[in-house]
């Protein structure tokens, strides 16, 4: 695994909007705690405030953002503004050899889940799932979310710890870390970016998805190889769930229980990582040991 | 399935797989099922969504004018929340009517969700030795997959029973022609179809073996056994209530896993969209969605095809030779012997 080097008061952090549009003022106080909290210089793409339809702008014009972004030697990370759709649109046409000469950090969730897919499955490269700018607005900067992601840049190790819950399955396992949104790994499966799970800790986090939908995509990853043998399993929040006229007759935690239940690798449920605050930062290309017994959760970074 | 255990199970093939090379590079041959026949057994199962045995009488009527012996499976009238019953329940229902040579045709009742959950539990050994058609759409795509890429066994893409109106003598025209028509591909009628031209189709003549079916379903089936093959074959698509940004998504899945480059033919059927959010305009219609993923490709493209969540939903016959001819002045595709 490749991993790229943490980062020090005064680099630079590049922010892009990779896929939908984000109104400038929304980025605004991400920048200043960069900045003025963080120590860090930062470095505003031309997809931030701009926009296309839904996007932040056209292919070429996400992709020519992102390009310069990964290829400018004095930018050492890059913060994705937001989520939304569209980095699946660009990722076979982003040119990576400069970035494999000085691989950066690349920061996001959701729709980034995409990049974090790609650059574990095709270069080995880590990268960091977390809050993205959003997060740092109404004083989300400080809270242990948003503070996790600062310290994940930095180099400290992470060591967290989640609430039980009931269907919690113990054990231990070691592995590296791979994940994000559940719709986007779904997505990617068959793809160039698609990541070999085995042996690895998976995590999934999902919102606004149709239960039905949930349980299709459970067993898309069951059929298709994803959820055997792991080294673990991490459920994070899957927020607003919608249902049917005729109700699913599940809660979301119970669909993915009677699926999971067979595998005797330890899982855990309600990870504070989602779309809502409870978002730590994680580094998918990484590895972790997650543990699971009655009494604790834990999921340290080796 | 590997390769071996399939060959290994089909002596009773012999005749035919002989005077074929089983080399990977040549297609391998095509099991069409037997052709119905009056007096033959048609039977009603529900694999994904729950349907009452009320609903499905227009259905049995229908079949039954046809000259067919109707049979309903358990799982009709029975009910797990949204499934036709339980997990075990569907698949006992559907094993059964695989197993029993006695049924020509599994019909499903109506689609939902729910294939998906039983696939893997199916045995298709008896259904090898002797195919059935197997009749259906929407979530029954999953079998049409199943069946072709593993099996290449051949099936019926139509409506199913809970589109059978109750009153078919008042039925608009273009529904009572869509039910006819799982008639004729039931009988062996070489089936023809015709699509209104549309500007946007791109012109060419093809043939290939026709795959295809709700692209969600599609999407659902990568990286598993009953995954879409699409080299050298015409594909069908259709999808009923996504955001148009959600069939973008689908759509770069398709040309990301390679599914869409070595295509003979596309036809874009029925694509009901979710209008966008407010403030979340996808800006792109159909055409620029699907041309984005195909515009580097040569092969005929036709929009508007009748099939889909839709009146005019014809019956195609998944896994068997056409021959799509798009021209300015006529879309047509017409099955091959």
């Amino acid at each position: 695994m490749i991993i790229p080097e943490y980062l020090k008061k005064g680099d630079i952090v590049g922010i892009v909007c990779p896929a939908g549009f984000m109104p400038v003022d929304k980025v605004s106080e991400c920048v200043r705690v960069l900045f003025e909290v963080w120590g860090l210089k930062v470095k505003v793409g031309k997809t931030v405030g701009s926009q296309y339809n839904y996007f932040s702008g056209s292919d070429d014009e996400r992709l020519a953002d992102l390009q310069e972004m990964m290829d400018d030697p004095s930018v050492k990370a890059i913060l994705c503004g937001r989520g939304g759709y569209g980095t699946g649109r660009i990722i076979d046409r982003i040119n990576f050899k400069k970035f494999r000469q000085q691989p950066k950090w690349i920061i996001g969730f959701s729709d980034i889940t995409v990049l974090h897919s790609h650059l574990l499955s095709r270069y080995k490269i880590a990268s960091v799932h977390g809050p993205m700018a959003n997060a740092f607005n109404d004083d989300g900067y400080l809270n242990e979310y948003v503070r996790s992601l600062h310290k994940a840049l930095i180099g400290k190790k992470a060591d967290y710890t989640a609430s039980l819950h009931p269907f919690n399955q113990t054990g231990k396992g070691t592995g590296i870390l791979t994940g994000g949104n559940l719709a986007l790994i779904a997505h990617l499966i068959g793809t160039p970016s698609d990541v070999d799970t085995k042996g690895k800790i998976l995590f999934l986090e999902d919102i606004g998805e149709y239960l039905y939908n949930i349980d299709r995509m459970f067993y898309q990853l069951k059929r298709s190889g994803k959820l055997k043998g792991l080294a673990g399993l991490i459920l994070g929040k899957f927020s607003d769930m919608k249902d049917t006229e005729i109700p699913f007759g599940k809660t979301v935690d119970e669909i993915i229980r009677d699926i999971v239940r067979e595998y005797e690798y330890p899982v855990c449920y309600g990870f504070p990582v989602s779309h809502e605050k409870e978002n730590l930062a994680l580094k998918p290309g990484l590895v972790y040991t997650l543990s699971v017994t009655n009494k604790k959760i834990s999921l340290k970074e080796k | 399935m590997k390769r071996q255990e399939f060959l290994s199970i089909i002596p009773g093939l012999a005749g035919i797989s002989q005077a074929r090379d089983w080399n990977e590079n040549f297609p391998t041959p095509l099991l069409i099922p037997p052709y119905l026949k009056k007096g033959d057994k048609i039977a009603i199962t529900s694999p994904a969504g729950w349907i009452t045995l009320e609903e499905i009488q227009p259905s049995i009527k229908q079949m039954e004018s046809w000259g067919f012996v109707v049979r309903i499976g358990m799982t009709v009238g029975k009910r797990d929340f949204s499934f036709g019953g339980t997990d075990d329940e569907r698949a006992k229902d559907m094993q059964i009517l695989l197993d029993d040579h006695s049924v020509n045709a599994i019909m499903c009742a109506r689609g939902g969700y729910g294939v998906a959950r039983i696939l893997d539990r199916l045995n298709f050994a008896r259904f090898k030795e002797k195919p059935k058609w197997i009749i259906g759409f929407s979530d029954i795509t999953a079998l049409h997959l199943h069946v072709e890429r593993n099996f290449h066994v051949a099936s019926i893409h139509s409506k199913m029973c809970n589109s059978f109106p109750d009153d078919y003598t008042m039925a608009d025209p273009v529904v009572q022609d869509s039910i006819l028509s799982i008639n004729r591909a039931l009988t062996g009628s070489s089936m023809k179809y015709n699509a209104i031209p549309q500007e946007q189709n791109r012109t060419g003549i093809t043939s290939g073996i026709l795959v295809g079916g709700n692209l969600s379903i599609i999407i659902s089936m990568m990286g598993s056994d009953s995954e879409l093959e699409t080299n050298d074959k015409i594909l069908f698509l259709e999808e009923a209530g996504e955001y148009m940004y959600s069939v973008d998504r689908m759509m770069e899945t398709l040309k990301r896993a390679g599914k869409l480059s070595k295509l003979k033919g596309l036809i874009i059927g029925g694509f009901r969209i979710k209008p966008d959010d407010p403030g979340e305009e996808f800006g792109r219609t159909l055409y620029d969605v699907m041309y984005e993923k195909v515009s580097m490709y040569g092969y005929p493209v036709c929009f508007g095809f009748p099939v889909g969540h839709q009146k005019d939903n014809y019956a195609l016959k998944h896994g068997m030779k056409h021959l799509l001819t798009v021209r300015k002045d006529v879309v047509e595709l017409s099955e091959m012997s």
